[in-house]
């Protein structure tokens, strides 16, 4: 993985002082809240619905065991002893004191991490594929290029006040596994006409109250262009993405208001002008890059293990485990590995501090000691041997991180809702909860097959339930939290923004519609290799609705 | 006319807080049952010390809410500020080696 120079040391010391000023100011009463608000958010500092909370940056989702330790010793000293991996591949700490902040930032910056440009409107983390490097339909490997993004986009001086919040990810695979699609800009990495590789650009996708899914504005980009067309798009986006509605800033808003064609005119325009300059990137300079993300040095092994294959047999719970979270590396004899964030124990994404140690030290004994998050807010770990796998099965059955349900019903992506969000309008944690105590079956979720359901407790989207086969949408409805149901949405390659079926549940009548969309699921699919949303989009809503609504 | 009491967030903890006036003295604390409640058009005191506190970086962003007289004392009225008042509606994560901030870390200030 990168490794910070002595200046990227030198540049996180001084934002972490900085920044340590300007809490003391603040405590002081030299700043006043409105003074010292920018300054906080510009280091990943909320105030929310019962406390701070500090998101802190996890570039493109990749993480060292040091660093999981170092994030696992902040939630102990200084919060109530756990964290929560978010939908882009962050983690936000919900209790943290002022005073503290400076202390944990100096503590983050020890390991090189920070929580800069995790708020406000700037270039906010890049994120990516969590297989990035081990994915068997990988045409690329895109963290050197998630790296120059990150780069590039830190402390942007032209970029640090753009209309709204900035959000990229790259996917370097056939597969799209950090939906690019409903990103700002979502770049994939493709094979070019000539059998050289480049990118297709997409721009203007997102969720909140307007969902849209990104435009194609160009479908394939020499790599060393990439920062000079990054450039070109925020030029464009800044001066004339709307600042006057806050609801209308967005880039997705810009492109659907200006016009694909025309907004590609007028990116290809300020392109021209600038592709020649400065961030023109040089082939040594991205082979530099390159040095950090080298594959490790796998050992030469079979593709088949007889004690992998003795617990498959012999293990049903083992074997169960196997087939949900465990995917193919593309090294034989290697394969990655699901940690699943989703037992019916914790809320989703939730971490406690024993748990990310343990993970660490996992991530040392089984997998060259790294550790990926995902935008499903679930943890990988990316290189374990084929022959470790019973033993780490193990290992993360006695830390509850073996969930068989990677991809499936219950594994359900939940933004922190009412009960933590001071933008939320209804709660949603305790329905992925209540669904998944209704379905935490193993022999129901399995046949169910590959399914997503994602909850947003308000209608910024957090959640990302426009993108969910089942996406539930809370909101307050007279002073009562109902429930919208969504079907049909994607984040995958073949993304779609699902479509509402009907009138809001309530609370306590939300569990009974999503098992009604599933038993017509079920009912209806013409056999069990028919996903959920293959059936959808051959029936349409009307049988779902029927059901619903009779 | 409903009862209303007045609500921020602590500066340097972040956390919430109700203010409460006792013989013109004015503190806060995090329990909603602490509060001084009164009507609307009867809140100028309240207002009076919630401003106060806010320029002297006690809290931040003072507000009023509307609360309900129950058998234990005011109840917000809203569900979000129910929440706001008890915590999250689900037992927090656990961590086995860590003497939790309790409760009591949510002193009055």
């Amino acid at each position: 993985m990168y490794q910070y120079s002595e200046q990227d040391h030198q540049l996180l010391l001084e934002r972490v002082e900085q920044f340590r000023g300007q809490v003391q100011r603040r405590l002081s009463g030299q700043l006043s809240e409105d003074e010292f608000k920018q300054q906080r958010l510009r280091n990943g500092l909320y105030l929310q619905l019962h406390a701070y909370m500090l998101r802190v940056a996890i570039p493109y989702g990749l993480l060292s065991a040091e660093q999981m330790r170092t994030l696992a010793h902040i939630a102990r000293k200084y919060d109530k002893g756990y964290g929560h991996f978010s939908t882009r591949q962050n983690i936000q700490y919900n209790w943290p004191q002022l005073e503290d902040v400076p202390d944990i930032l100096d503590d983050l910056a020890a390991v090189e991490m920070h929580a800069i440009q995790t708020s406000g409107n700037c270039i906010r983390n890049t994120t990516s594929d969590p297989l990035a490097g081990v994915a068997r339909d990988e045409i690329e490997d895109p963290r050197p290029y998630c790296e120059l993004i990150r780069q590039w986009s830190t402390f942007h001086p032209e970029f640090n006040f753009l209309p709204r919040k900035f959000k990229i990810a790259v996917s370097g695979a056939i597969g799209d596994r950090a939906a690019v699609a409903v990103h700002d800009i979502g770049l994939r990495l493709v094979e070019g006409p000539e059998g050289e590789n480049g990118f297709e650009i997409y721009v203007g996708g997102g969720l909140g109250r307007t969902p849209m899914i990104g435009k194609l504005i160009r479908p394939f980009l020499p790599k060393e262009d990439m920062l000079t067309y990054l450039e070109a798009i925020l030029r464009v986006y800044n001066q004339l993405g709307r600042r006057d509605n806050l609801y209308k800033a967005r880039i997705k808003i810009l492109v659907h208001e200006t016009g694909e064609e025309k907004f590609r005119e007028l990116v290809e325009e300020e392109w021209q002008k600038i592709k020649a300059t400065g961030l023109y990137l040089r082939e040594q300079d991205v082979e530099r890059i390159k040095g950090f993300f080298k594959d490790p040095d796998y050992e030469t092994l079979p593709d088949t293990d007889a004690e992998f294959e003795n617990q498959l047999l012999s293990n049903p719970e083992f074997a169960r485990w196997a087939d949900k979270n465990i995917e193919l590396h593309k090294q034989s004899g290697y394969r990655v590995v699901y940690l699943s964030l989703k037992s019916a124990n914790q809320p989703p994404g939730d971490v406690t501090a024993d748990q990310m140690d343990a993970v660490a030290d996992l991530a040392d004994k089984y997998s060259l000691g790294q550790i990926r998050t995902t935008h499903r807010q679930n943890l990988v770990l990316s290189d374990v041997k084929l022959q470790d796998l019973p033993a780490l099965w193990q290992e993360l059955k006695a830390l509850d991180l073996a969930t068989p349900n990677y991809n499936h019903v219950t594994d359900i992506i939940s933004c922190p809702g009412l009960d933590y969000c001071a933008l939320a309008t209804a709660r949603s944690i305790p329905i992925s909860k209540a669904i998944t105590d209704r379905f935490d079956d193993y022999d129901f979720v399995n046949d169910l097959g590959d399914v997503s359901i994602n909850i947003s407790g308000c209608i910024n989207a957090c959640g990302h339930h426009h993108v969910a086969n089942i996406g539930i949408l809370g909101v307050n409805k007279k002073g009562e939290e109902v429930y919208q149901l969504t079907l049909g949405g994607s984040a995958r390659e073949d993304a779609s923004i699902g479509k509402i079926i009907g009138p809001a549940f309530d609370a306590d009548q939300i569990v009974d519609a999503i098992g009604d969309v599933l038993n017509v699921y079920l009912e209806n699919r013409e056999e069990p290799e028919e996903t959920f949303l293959a059936t959808y989009r051959r029936l349409g809503q009307d049988p779902f609705k029927e059901r619903l609504y009779g | 006319m409903a009862l209303q009491v007045y609500t921020a967030s602590l500066l340097k903890e972040g956390l919430v807080a109700y203010l409460s006036l006792k013989d013109g003295v004015p503190s806060w604390t995090a329990d909603i049952r602490e509060a001084t409640a009164d009507t609307a058009d009867r809140l100028d005191s309240l207002k009076a010390a919630a401003e106060s506190a806010e320029q002297d970086n006690i809290v931040v962003a003072p507000y009023v809410i509307d609360v309900l007289e129950t058998e234990n004392g005011w109840k917000a009225a809203t569900k979000r500020e129910q929440i706001r008042a008890e915590g999250p509606s689900f037992a927090l994560p656990q961590d086995s080696s860590t003497a939790h901030r309790s409760d009591e870390s949510r002193r009055a200030a």
